[in-house]
């Protein structure tokens, strides 16, 4: 009885025992499968790091993806078996196929695995990717025609840049049943994680691009920047303006070059630029009509790991076309007043020779007329220094003017009978006109007006052919009201000399013109005839008609320093009103 | 048979001068006409046929180089001797004048009315 209980419970013991032992085997082997499958983890979890590292490393902030794919592909015999690792790039006009061969493989193979590939991108990118535009490169052990396994495992994954497909990645074996999707998940994970960063880096390289062409957008000086292999990066608004580009979008380098053919090799200067390290700067380069002052300048990275590296070059256009047209005008006028000068100088010094011959002093009608000729030529020399020194006044900001009560009246009919004798001999009909309520006192400088309505009358005479007419009108202008409505509601001879419609504008004051019937001006000329320059030269080629053509320029000094306004109005072939203001 | 001179220049005192000179200083070997501008001074010497011309460069209308070449394109004037008064820096014009067949220069600011007389006086032979 008792033994039979002994036996149950050595049985159930037994059992126990068994059922322990059983269940520890079964632990130790969980046990043991985990550790494993975590050694496994662990290496590939090394390997991802270690091949990013030495993606960044090999790398840097390249934009690269052919490099980065050189790296990934290169390093992946660490991790995985294959016969061929390869991969799809997709360029801007080709494909670029690169095979690296882990073994021998026949061309087929290589053939089946690229067609393979193409299908892929074919289906991702959903057109036909033609064959003919791939350009293969084969690295690695030696193709065998006598290896005849075919393709048997294989996997591709996609490399999406910034959310566009940019390429795949291949591996492929003759062995089959190769590549679990664990191993297929961690080539995804290092494939993705490079091709993030390359996103990543593509975005603050496109934010820094905006930017620099958002700095660049505005600038007046014409930019153009290129990479090293002389692509343009940047190219401003005023760039393109430069080389006549009137296209949208971004001009090539070519487009530059053609642009400035046999004005500035923009090539050859680059090219010096990066190699002498050094800003080039040309002075005045003409292109299309325009003078430029152009730079050029290597473009070097200044942080990163590739500090101090040339990126490319810069040339910047910078349009002098302004002052060199001043310049010539400075040079122009500085030769056309010695030229104006030197003439009547040169002249003096003959009238004095002539009057020193027996010829010309023993003749009394002759000489008498040589002594004339000697006080005219002084005369004009005297006006021309006299005109320059006021300009020069003018323009320095020292021109006083010394105001005192003059009467207007008085003023203005003493200048007309002045000039009566002229205007009588050119057979001129001179007239004055005084409107109501002109004040019998004004306050001006009576020297200075004087200078202003002489010029003003000696050029409408000198303008007017025989029979013409000649008016001198003084009246008055109320502020709201138009000066030309004014002035032919009072029927004087007049030329509308508003043509913007602002004289309404202008507080109540003393208006004084001269209106002539002489040849007109053209409406271009009208702003040169106050501008010191161009209004000498120009009195050059008139010089028929005299005066030194500053009395302008001058007449507008004396009148601003007023406070009064000059200005003037007229029509070709019919005549010219010259008005200036006095304030009261 | 005095000798007819045409003085082209808008300076009248110049051209006043000249007259003179040539009138005075020439002993009645000369007769002068002048005119004062380009345009003026070829209908002058189409319609006078002087033996020389004395020529200013700058003018108003035509100027010493436009008459010049109007000159030479009529078979009257091909060979007429024509003295050019310059400026001293206007070497494009004088290079201009030379390849028109001017005889001579004068310096407007420069020059002897002696000189002037001998030089026009060897190329008319008088």
């Amino acid at each position: 009885m008792l033994s039979g209980e002994i036996i149950f419970i050595i049985v159930l013991i037994l059992s126990l025992y068994g059922v322990v032992v059983a269940i520890s085997f079964f632990a130790v082997r969980r046990m043991k499968q985990n550790l494993k499958k975590k050694e496994i983890d662990a290496r590939h979890r090394m390997y991802e790091l270690a091949i990013l590292k030495e993606i960044s490393d090999r790398t840097g902030y390249s934009l690269n993806i052919q490099k980065i794919l050189d790296v990934i592909a290169g390093s992946l015999n660490q991790f995985l078996e294959y016969s061929v690792a390869g991969y799809m790039l997709i360029g801007a006009d080709k494909i670029i196929f690169k095979a690296d061969l882990e073994r021998s493989v026949s061309p087929q193979f290589i053939k089946d695995v690229r067609m393979r590939m193409l299908k892929s991108l074919e289906a991702i990118l959903g057109v036909s990717v033609p064959d003919a535009q791939v350009e293969e490169t084969i690295t690695g052990a030696v193709m065998l025609e006598t290896v005849l396994e075919p393709v048997r495992s294989y996997f591709n994954i996609p490399l999406v840049v910034s959310g566009k497909l940019a390429g795949l990645l291949t591996i492929a074996h003759t062995k089959e049943g190769l590549y679990k999707e664990e191993e297929i998940a961690i080539l995804y994970k290092i494939v993705n994680q490079a091709s993030r960063a390359v996103s990543k880096l593509e975005d603050v390289v496109r934010t820094e691009q905006s930017k620099v062409a958002a700095m660049l957008e505005g600038m007046v000086e014409g930019v153009v920047m290129t990479d090293r292999d002389y692509r343009v990066v940047a190219a401003n608004p005023s760039a393109k303006e430069v080389i006549g580009y009137t296209q949208e979008g971004m001009p090539t380098f070519f487009d530059f070059t053609t642009g400035l053919k046999d004005t500035f090799d923009i090539k050859t200067k680059l090219e010096e630029a990066t190699k002498l390290d050094k800003v080039l700067a040309s002075d005045d380069i003409v292109i299309k009509g325009k003078h430029y002052e152009v730079l050029v300048s290597p473009v070097k990275a200044n942080t990163g790991p590739a500090k101090g590296q040339i990126l490319g070059g810069a040339v910047v256009f910078h349009d002098i076309t302004h002052e060199k047209e001043a310049e010539k005008m400075r040079n122009d006028f500085t030769s056309m007043m010695v030229h104006e000068l030197r003439s009547p100088l040169g002249n003096i010094k003959k009238i004095g020779e002539m009057l020193k011959s027996k010829e010309i002093v023993e003749n009394k009608e002759l000489s008498a007329e040589y002594v004339g000729m000697l006080y005219e030529s002084s005369s004009t020399m005297l006006d021309l220094v006299n005109d320059l020194l006021d300009v020069s006044k003018l323009e320095a900001g020292k021109f006083d003017v010394d105001k005192q009560q003059v009467s207007i009246k008085e003023l203005i009919v003493d200048r007309v009978k002045f000039f009566d004798t002229s205007a009588q001999g050119a057979k001129i009909e001179l007239s004055s006109y005084f409107g109501e309520r002109v004040p019998e006192r004004v306050l001006i400088d009576a020297k200075r007006i004087v200078q202003v309505v002489n010029n003003l009358l000696s050029n409408a005479i000198n303008f007017t052919p025989q029979g013409g007419k000649v008016m001198v009108a003084c009246f008055m202008h109320k502020k709201g009201f138009n000066i030309d409505e004014e002035a032919h509601q009072q029927n004087i001879q007049w030329f509308d000399v508003d043509e913007r419609k602002i004289s309404s504008a202008i507080s109540d004051c003393l208006v004084v013109a001269v209106t002539d019937s002489g040849e007109g001006i053209e409406h271009e000329n009208i702003g040169k005839l106050f501008n010191k320059f161009t209004q000498f030269s120009s009195s050059i080629r008139e010089r028929e008609h005299k005066g030194t053509g500053l009395g302008l320029v001058v007449a507008k000094g004396i009148i601003e320093a007023h406070g009064g306004t000059i200005g003037l109005g007229s029509k070709e072939g019919a005549g010219s009103t010259f008005y200036f203001t006095i304030n009261l | 048979m005095p000798k007819k001179i045409l003085i082209v220049d808008d300076d009248k005192v110049f051209s006043k001068i000249l007259k003179d000179a040539f009138l005075a200083g020439g002993q009645g070997k000369y007769t002068v006409v002048a005119a004062f501008d380009g345009e003026e001074g070829f209908a002058t010497a189409q319609r006078e046929k002087p033996d020389l011309v004395m020529l200013d460069l700058v003018m108003p209308k035509m100027d010493g180089i436009g008459f010049l070449r109007a000159l030479r394109a009529e078979s009257w004037g091909v060979e007429l001797p024509v003295i050019m008064e310059t400026g001293m820096d206007d070497f494009k014009k004088m290079s201009d004048g030379v390849e028109l067949g001017v005889r001579g220069y004068i310096i407007k600011t420069d020059y002897s009315i002696e000189a002037v007389l001998r030089q026009v006086g060897d190329i008319l032979k008088v």
